[in-house]
């Protein structure tokens, strides 16, 4: 147990050394503006938005008690793709405060449908699975509008729409990665710190709360911080498939369940992950900006199935 | 200080029906309280009621004379412990980690939680099992790392509701011994069931008369008893629809329901 945390962790951190030096070899008067102002700038927007991404799948999973809880169950990338269809329709290029109008419009579309859901989980009489039910219904409502404005839109404008809604670790500088981290350090944080109050919710609620856990505060302090951090995230680089499904049950299947490990570890790994998958793309279609989001489920799926598949030791 | 659960006319309606109906009980660190009554008399609800899961309608539910209500959860689990019908873990934790999270209501560190664990396994022979995923033992192995995790929680009050009802003979008689052992050691414990025969095994020769039988029916306390009272019997086959009497076998007294067709 314990050689295995530390192999896995050596893992990652040795792919998050080499990962910026994977790809197309760099002609050497430009080396350095690659590495550095290109390379380098997405590897950390890679490690910020991989690790909150798979650490709210696992709080959710915990949450719902669901293996297949995930962000898009509570409706926020329903929301996220709602708000960045209508900013590309009103027109992608105006910006406030110095953001691409995509992201304010995807990261206030995410928070929006995910906060109606927090709202509802704070109903006294609220099973989870009225919370997954709400999800699903906000997710179908955000997408019927969604529908409606692409409706609308003119081919130019899908094209961009469909563009980000693979998923996408954006060319940025570290402006934007700056404006990311504190919205991702809050989510992260104040995640973690619901640790033991997650541990108690695997014998349910009601035992949960008669073990003294406030089951309605952690609720809502879950799912809101949860949709923080995957606003954030979207926001930037659309929605990017999987990670946040896949990354907490390859961290259960090797590390155990126990969530002071599965959590802190799922931070870890999906930071490393969603590196790697961004090295991987880079080589696959080189000179090409391909969508991060194909590589992780492509990447990520076969080593599901092969850690499902594999008879428990 | 004492602990003292209150329970004072608690009364709970769901549309017309009602499934609890002026219902007081009382139960003290040192008290054993059974509360007896067939599938749904409305004993899962005045559980609940108690913890505090369900608000009365009318009627009081007071810890210490505050009322259940006013209490953050963690104040409450202070007072109370409950052990449910069943373990019902959503993954394979191991049992020291299922009793250790037991511990949430204290603030200590994650080794202090450990310990204490260990130490509550121990008190029901069950340190052997702590490192085994709950969800691989057997029905009557759970219910033992449950009262660990009741032990845990070191409150002065234990609801227990139906603990022994997905348990073979052996599996209940141990379980009820070590109910037995919890409320000799000072805990007060309030007991649902509806079979009253279970509470033989919790007992030693002579305490029979300091166990409280409450006989619930259809939401209403039918009669207040104790399990040594020459009438209980009677009390219990009306609650029940059934004849019974108490018949002594190696000196302790247990219940034998008959169809009330063939009476004398």
């Amino acid at each position: 147990m314990r050689t295995r945390l530390v192999v896995m962790l050596a893992v990652c951190a040795l792919v998050v050394a080499v990962a910026p030096f994977i790809g197309p070899p760099m002609p050497p008067h430009a080396r350095d503006f690659i590495l550095w102002q290109l390379r380098i700038p997405r590897t950390l927007m890679a490690l910020v938005v991989g690790g909150t991404l798979s650490l709210v799948g696992a709080v959710y999973q915990s949450l719902f008690s669901n293996p297949l809880a995930a962000p898009s169950t509570i409706g926020t990338t329903a929301g996220a793709t709602l708000g960045a269809l209508v900013a590309i329709v009103l027109g992608a290029r105006a910006a406030m405060w110095g953001l691409p109008l995509i992201t304010a419009a995807a990261f206030a579309g995410a928070l929006g449908v995910s906060l109606l859901v927090a709202a509802i989980a704070a109903g006294r009489n609220v099973r989870m699975n009225d919370l997954v039910l709400a999800g699903i219904a906000f997710s179908m409502a955000a997408g019927a509008i969604s529908t409606g404005v692409q409706f609308s839109a003119d081919s130019a404008e899908l094209l961009t729409a469909m563009r980000w809604t693979m998923g996408h670790l954006p060319q940025v500088g570290y402006q934007n990665i700056v404006m990311l981290l504190p919205i991702a350090a809050v989510s992260v944080v104040g995640l973690l710190t619901l640790t033991r109050a997650l541990e108690v919710f695997i014998s349910g609620e009601e035992h949960a709360e008669s073990q003294g856990v406030n089951v309605r505060a952690v609720r809502m302090a879950s799912i809101g911080l949860g949709a923080l951090g995957v606003a954030g995230c979207v926001a930037w680089c659309g929605p990017i498939a999987f990670v946040e499904l896949i990354v907490p049950h390859i961290v259960r299947r090797v590390l155990g369940v126990s969530r002071r490990v599965l959590l802190p570890c799922s931070v870890v790994v999906g930071a490393s992950f969603l590196v790697l998958c961004d090295a991987v793309a880079r080589i696959i279609f080189p000179g090409k900006e391909t969508p991060v989001g194909l590589v992780t489920a492509a990447l990520g799926t076969p080593l599901l199935i092969y850690l499902v598949a594999r008879k428990p030791s | 200080m004492t602990s003292l659960l209150e329970v004072s006319g608690a009364t709970v309606r769901k549309g017309e029906r009602a499934l609890l109906e002026d219902v007081s009980l009382r139960v003290a660190p040192g008290d054993f309280v059974a509360v007896v009554g067939p599938n749904g008399a409305g004993k899962t609800t005045l559980m609940r009621v108690a913890l505090g899961l369900q608000r009365p309608d009318a009627g009081r539910v007071t810890l210490n004379g505050r009322d259940v209500g006013a209490l953050s959860p963690r104040e409450r689990a202070a007072f109370l412990a409950w052990l449910p019908q069943r373990v019902q873990v959503s993954e394979p934790i191991t049992a020291l980690e299922h009793v250790a999270a037991a511990r949430y209501r204290f603030t200590e560190s994650h080794r202090r939680s450990e310990e204490a664990a260990l130490v509550a396994l121990a008190r029901v022979q069950a340190e052997p099992l702590a490192s085994r995923p709950i969800t691989e033992l057997s029905g009557g192995e759970q219910q033992r790392v449950a009262v660990a995790a009741l032990l845990a929680q070191e409150a002065p009050l234990v609801l227990l509701d139906e603990p022994a009802n997905f348990l073979d003979p052996a599996q209940q008689l141990e379980l009820y011994a070590l109910v037995g052992q919890m409320w000799r050691s000072g805990l007060g414990v309030l007991c649902i069931t509806h079979d009253i025969n279970v509470l033989a095994h919790a007992m030693r020769a002579g305490s029979e008369g300091r166990i409280r039988v409450l006989g619930l029916s259809k939401g209403r306390v039918a009669f207040e008893s104790h399990y040594d009272a020459p009438d209980l019997g009677e009390h219990l086959g009306r609650v029940f629809s059934v004849r019974m009497r108490g018949v002594e076998v190696e000196n302790r007294r247990v219940f034998v329901g008959m169809s009330l067709e063939r009476g004398e």
